[in-house]
């Protein structure tokens, strides 16, 4: 028998957002030295190997790992509204950061705030997320699939289907954000993504690719980009969401996918980034939307080079990553975030693991400094992780700041000869080691899982419910 | 807030619950009565395409609970359409919401749709304004204004309005697209003065606050656009940062740098031109004192350029 429905409406210990506010900032730090739990408990998922070569933080000064603590040596005199900000945020980060240190990743903390949505009902405040419930699902499980996987029982992959599955638009044929909701592009990516952390098979049998093929290429604009659903906005996250959708369920077309890539490469600006549709301002959410794109579309190795200029965003990339914070912004003149751990760091993934020859040997990034920022700035009293210190955390910012700490901690690569390259193949064949301690020195206690870098699925999930597809029939679309 | 879809007779619809799936399902909402009743007579109203005034109600009075619900939003645009409701009173109504949540976007495609239905953009520009007031950088709203702008063909008053955000703040780089939107934009040829005209002006914010990449971003952007060389603003770099003649000094003020980009786009013109030892030490000076988090990426830079140089040397 499967336990009662929970009743319960979480009551979080930090209610307002705004009571996290700098006053409390300081014993944010003190708890993290100091929560007894997880000192007392540092619970390593057995599923990751230890690495011989992973040594305690305590070798944090080690050149290579050197962090950049203090303040930039030349900061313009003017005084606007965005460089106030700045200084107060860069203010804030550096008061955190402690030299030659790295806090202890509160794994117990965050799992058990991740496993809110799966234990309690969410209070009222959520009404907000009504329309992005496939998020609330995929957020906590995709960053609990990194950080602690055993955490997640048989019980709660038994409940994703039916929950993502309530979700469905059955008269469209793609996901809603909730129940009797339009199909949405965004829902309809974090929906599948939850069903292929749930490895249900019975639940992936029900799905109607057919229909869902058809839907998809109703929301296909003759420009080569998607809509987000019939009669909204189009957008790079759109042709994201719509090709990832699509690479999981094997329903890759050449039809679904012409003009596609040359949309993309007009979304990437004058200062090397890519914005959310041509001329607009580029952003790091859409620069790795539009990089995870065209790492579907076809061998990242080709396709990269071809439809972007490589080397105007590399340059928008590296200027990404802020001193003394070591978090990256998603912005020219914007704040860091810690959200951007993901996406900002997440298209270095790529570029790593796709272009060895732009990226040499080395990583073109500081790896230390944004693992310290995750780990001094991000972490949160409460559980979860946040944006920046300040503010409150939250299943969103948990997820794709934990991705970033998976990512400073592993190295990707692309690797053409893992399955046969064609359509709908090449976003699934990325393997990752842990990164050389000459990078980033990780404490063993802090390590997270790999993940898929196109997907941003624990590493093996979407392969799997890609695989499950594959092994029938080519459908006729 | 008394709703006033209730207003209406709603006997004749039996609402449909809510089924969030199975009888655990993962992340319900403990709603509060009267989102969750709203809701049930919405799914109740769309399952038969039902066009009306209380259905339109319904919508509003929903949005004004969680404004990023798109299927709401989406149901009302069909409904106005189909009920032929005054356009302009839309618009206003629309301006509240956006007035009251500023951070919301769905209500950006909704006046796309309505405007361009409406045909006129009288209200368009001022409603922006405002909200570009309240958030000067927020991303849908700039993407709007685009999308305004095209589609009326509004560009002449574009380059005046972000020379004003610009002037409030130098480092609104949304301002600084804009203005590369306006001048570029359009498919058309632009005259070199003009773009002599835009290098100025860049260049006139830069020594304001000679750190500011939007800025520089923008000088940048413009003269790859025109196909114009680098080397045009050698001269301008060099005022900003000089190379120090010596061994790099540890006290800044020796070498006379006040902006690490002038060093990076002085390093990529000595770069063009074979000049790979100044080009280096610029790198070097990037990677050691003025944007040292970006070590990595500056040694890189150098590292290629002189295996580049040492293959064609």
């Amino acid at each position: 028998m499967r336990p009662p429905v929970p009743r319960a409406v979480f009551r979080p210990r930090v209610v307002s957002p705004s009571s996290e506010s700098s006053a409390s900032i300081e014993s944010t730090t003190t708890s993290l030295e100091g929560t007894p739990g997880a000192k007392k408990n540092p619970r390593t998922p057995k599923t990751f190997s230890t690495n011989p070569n992973i040594r305690m933080a305590a070798a944090m000064t080690a050149e290579q790992n050197k962090v950049h603590n203090e303040a930039l040596s030349v900061v313009d005199s003017l005084i606007t509204e965005s460089s106030a900000t700045q200084e107060e945020t860069a203010r804030l980060c550096a008061g955190l950061i402690l030299d030659g240190q790295l806090p202890v990743l509160q794994r117990q903390l965050h799992t058990d705030f991740l496993k809110i949505p799966m234990t309690f009902q969410l209070p009222p405040t959520f009404t907000g997320l009504d329309a992005s419930k496939p998020w609330l699902m995929y957020w906590p499980l995709h960053a609990l699939g990194i950080l602690d996987p055993d955490s997640r029982t048989d019980d709660i992959f038994s409940r994703i289907g039916p929950s993502v599955m309530a979700c469905l638009d059955e008269k469209e044929g793609g996901f809603g954000g909730g129940n009797g909701q339009t199909a949405h592009l965004a829902a309809t990516y974090a929906s599948l993504n939850a069903l292929a952390m749930s490895g249900d098979k019975q639940v992936w049998a029900q799905i109607n690719r057919r229909k869902l093929y058809k839907w998809l290429m109703s929301v296909k604009r003759p420009d080569g980009g998607f809509s987000m659903h019939v009669g909204g906005e189009e957008d790079v996250r759109a042709v994201y969401c719509a090709l990832a959708s699509a690479a999981l369920m094997n329903i890759i077309t050449p039809e679904l996918v012409e003009g596609t890539a040359e949309w993309v490469s007009r979304c990437q600006t004058y200062e090397g980034g890519i914005g959310g549709a041509p001329c607009n301002e580029a952003h790091g959410g859409y620069a790795f939307c539009g990089l995870a794109a065209l790492c579907i579309l076809g061998n990242p190795v080709e396709m990269i080079p071809k439809y972007l200029d490589v080397d105007g965003f590399v340059q928008w990339l590296s200027a990404r990553q802020y001193q003394p914070e070591g978090g990256f912004s998603g912005r020219t003149n914007k704040l860091v975030d810690g959200c951007y751990s993901w996406w900002v760091g997440g298209c270095w993934s790529i570029l790593e693991g796709a272009l060895p020859g732009i990226t040499a040997k080395d990583v073109l990034w500081s790896k230390a400094d944004l693992q310290k920022y995750i780990l001094f700035c991000c972490q949160s009293s409460r559980g979860g992780l946040r944006d920046k210190p300040g503010k409150s955390s939250d299943f969103y910012h948990s997820c794709y700041a934990l991705s970033g700490l998976s990512e400073v901690q592993h190295r990707y690569s692309f690797n053409p000869k893992l399955r046969v390259a064609k359509p709908g193949e090449y976003s699934f064949m990325w393997t990752s080691e842990l990164e050389s301690p000459d990078i980033v020195i990780i404490d063993e206690q802090n390590i997270v899982g790999p993940l898929n870098p196109v997907h941003v699925l624990p590493a093996g999930v979407g392969e799997r419910m890609h695989d499950f597809y594959a092994s029938f029939e080519m459908l006729e679309l | 807030m008394p709703l006033a879809y209730l207003d209406y007779t709603w006997d004749d619809i039996v609402p449909i619950p809510q089924d969030d799936g199975g009888d655990s399902p993962l992340a319900p909402i403990a709603y509060q009565d009267d989102y969750k009743t709203a809701m049930e007579y919405l799914r109740a109203v769309m399952s038969v395409e039902e066009f009306s005034d209380r259905a339109l109600q319904l919508t509003a009075d929903l949005i004004f609970m969680n404004p990023a619900h798109y299927t709401v939003w989406a149901y009302r645009a069909r409904l106005l359409l189909a009920l032929k409701k005054d356009l302009e009173q839309e618009l206003i109504w629309i301006e509240e919401v956006g007035e009251q949540f500023p951070k919301n976007y769905q209500i950006w495609n909704h006046r796309e749709v309505i405007v361009d239905k409406y045909d006129n953009p009288i209200r368009e520009l001022p409603f922006i304004e405002v909200m570009l007031e309240l958030d000067s950088k927020n991303y849908h709203v700039w993407s709007y204004r685009q999308w305004v702008v095209r589609r009326f063909d509004l560009w002449i008053t574009e380059l005046d309005y972000t020379d004003r955000m610009i002037e409030n703040d130098v480092r609104n780089n949304s301002a600084w697209n804009h203005r590369y939107f306006a001048m570029f934009g359009k498919a058309e040829d632009v005259a070199r003065t003009a773009i002599d005209d835009e290098i100025d002006y860049a260049k006139t914010a830069i020594l304001k606050a000679p750190q500011n990449a939007s800025a520089w971003n923008y000088l940048l952007g413009v003269l790859k656009h025109s196909n114009r060389s680098l080397s045009e603003i050698e001269d301008f770099c060099n005022d900003l940062a000089t190379l120090p003649t010596t061994e790099p000094s540890t006290d800044i003020d020796m070498d006379q740098i006040t902006s690490a980009r002038a060093l990076e786009v002085l390093a990529d013109i000595y770069a063009s031109r074979h000049e790979v030892e100044k080009a280096a030490q610029a790198w070097t000076l990037l990677a050691e004192k003025y944007d040292p988090i970006r070590e990595n990426y500056w040694k890189f830079k150098k590292d290629q350029t002189i295996q580049r140089f040492a293959a064609t040397a």
